[in-house]
């Protein structure tokens, strides 16, 4: 149950993309879901696989690995390829027609691309996830949010929150399959019963699971506070961050990716 | 115990994001799995969170599992609802925010009346109620004219069934929060400074 986390696994690797700055990587990502809305034919969803499948031969990480991203979504993703075709902006010969449903043939073109672009996104963020260490990602989103020092968002401070969170994942996963498992021998049955039953099991799993949250915080707090933990202004960093011209290069490839989608949408 | 300290601060809230994050993919303890429903308990750390420590970090920890539901709803949608309506961060994000925001100052006000445990109810309670009402009230000023929404789908022609779809998870999880909220908020109550 645990293990099927695909959020913040890590493949060590030593590939192009493993090597790419994280800000670059996080910051791409984005720009990647933002230009898939360019497309709007078959060329450039074409266009854009043979990128998206080139980046993933290019970070060496195996097939396998982005299959099963899309696997455990694959009815999720039917499921709205046929809310799209049954009630899109109808347009074209219509097929079938009945009260609030239409078939069109312009429906069924879009319902092709929506899966299209469900995959392109679930392969380019696993592609993410999977060449960069939760760690490095949060060093990113630091970066990225600096801007907003500017209206006292406190930055730092929530930069080291997400770093101490994403660290505290397994630790917590750990507790919580013990304080099920201990339930468990106690005899609450966690998915059986009614809503009521099934209510009722959860308090003893997330009472002792806060407990023991709290206390872990306030050891974490003494042991920060023993170290000399004074705010975020002015820390020096153990892992810093260098702008590669590799950065710069696959930003170029994406600039050209744009240019080429522009030029062959419809 | 009686300490305020920066560094306290930044802990507790990171390991609530912590739970957060786990509560999004472990079944039973992030939510409950029915036929055609899936009952959150996520709001019940946010309200927690609000609750013993006070309504801006309320927001904060509402703030990050909007952004959560935000991002999956690309990446890893949780329910056919997800891409359709949780991919605008107006939807997504906003209504959880206020979640911490609402059952925090309620819960103030209750405590200053000398009722804390009635006040722990309705924090939960209302908290949970203006996440539904919240999304619901937004997909229906946001999708009402306007038809097409991140997917496409003509969202203004399934309209009442997103809505039955949101009111009828909306109910039980207010009345989850109002029953969780004063049992494992008394336990944690003295963990309040």
């Amino acid at each position: 149950m645990m293990s099927k986390l695909i959020f913040g696994r890590y493949i060590p690797g030593d590939s192009l993309i493993h090597r790419m700055d994280p800000r670059a990587k996080l910051l791409l990502s984005f720009y990647f879901i933002g230009i898939i809305f360019i497309a709007n034919n078959w060329q450039t969803y074409a266009l854009l696989f043979a990128f998206t499948l080139a980046a993933i031969t290019l970070s060496g990480v195996k097939w396998s690995f982005f299959i099963n991203g899309v696997k455990p979504l694959i009815w999720l993703i039917l499921f709205t390829v046929i809310l799209q075709i049954l009630f899109s902006a109808s347009g074209g010969k219509v097929y079938w027609h009945w009260g609030i449903i239409t078939i069109s043939q312009l429906g069924l073109v879009n319902g092709v691309y929506i899966f299209c672009r469900f995959v392109l996104i679930i392969f380019m963020s696993t592609l993410l996830t999977l060449t960069t260490p939760p760690l490095e990602l949060s060093d990113a989103i630091e970066y990225i949010l600096m801007p907003l020092k500017a209206v006292h968002f406190p930055v730092y401070e929530v930069a080291l929150m997400l770093s101490i969170a994403l660290r505290f994942v397994p630790t917590l996963m750990d507790e919580t399959e013990k304080i099920m498992n201990a339930q468990r021998a106690r005899g609450v049955d966690f998915g059986e019963g009614n809503l009521f039953q099934q209510m009722r099991a959860i308090v003893p799993l997330l009472i002792p699971l806060f407990v023991s949250s709290f206390n872990r915080a306030e050891d974490l707090a003494t042991a920060m506070e023993a170290r000399g933990y004074q705010g975020g202004e002015g820390r020096s960093k153990f892992r810093i961050l260098k702008w590669h011209a590799r950065d710069a290069w696959v930003t170029l490839g994406f600039a050209v990716l744009t240019a080429a989608l522009v030029f062959l949408r419809a | 115990m009686q300490r305020r300290s920066n560094a306290y601060h930044i802990s507790i809230l990171a390991v609530l994001i912590a739970i957060i994050i786990i509560q999004n993919v472990v079944p039973f303890f992030g939510y409950i799995p029915l036929p055609g429903l899936s009952i959150t308990t996520i709001h019940i750390t946010v309200i927690i969170a609000a609750v013993v420590l006070g309504p801006k970090d309320g927001a904060l920890v509402g703030g990050i599992w909007g952004l959560i539901t935000w991002i999956r709803a690309f990446i890893a949608p949780t329910s056919p609802l997800a891409p359709l309506v949780f991919t605008n961060p107006l939807i997504s994000v906003v209504p959880r925010i206020l979640i911490g925001v609402g059952a925090g100052y309620l819960f103030i006000w209750f405590q200053r009346h000398q009722r804390p445990t009635l006040g722990l109810t309705l924090a939960g309670v209302v908290g949970a109620l203006i996440n539904t009402i919240l999304v619901m009230g937004l997909i229906g000023l946001l999708y009402s004219h306007q038809a097409a929404g991140f997917y496409q789908v003509d969202i203004s022609k399934l309209m009442p069934y997103l809505l039955t779809i949101i009111a009828s998870n909306g109910i039980p999880e207010a009345a989850l929060a109002g029953i969780l909220t004063p049992l494992i908020g008394t336990a944690l109550l003295r963990f309040k400074h």
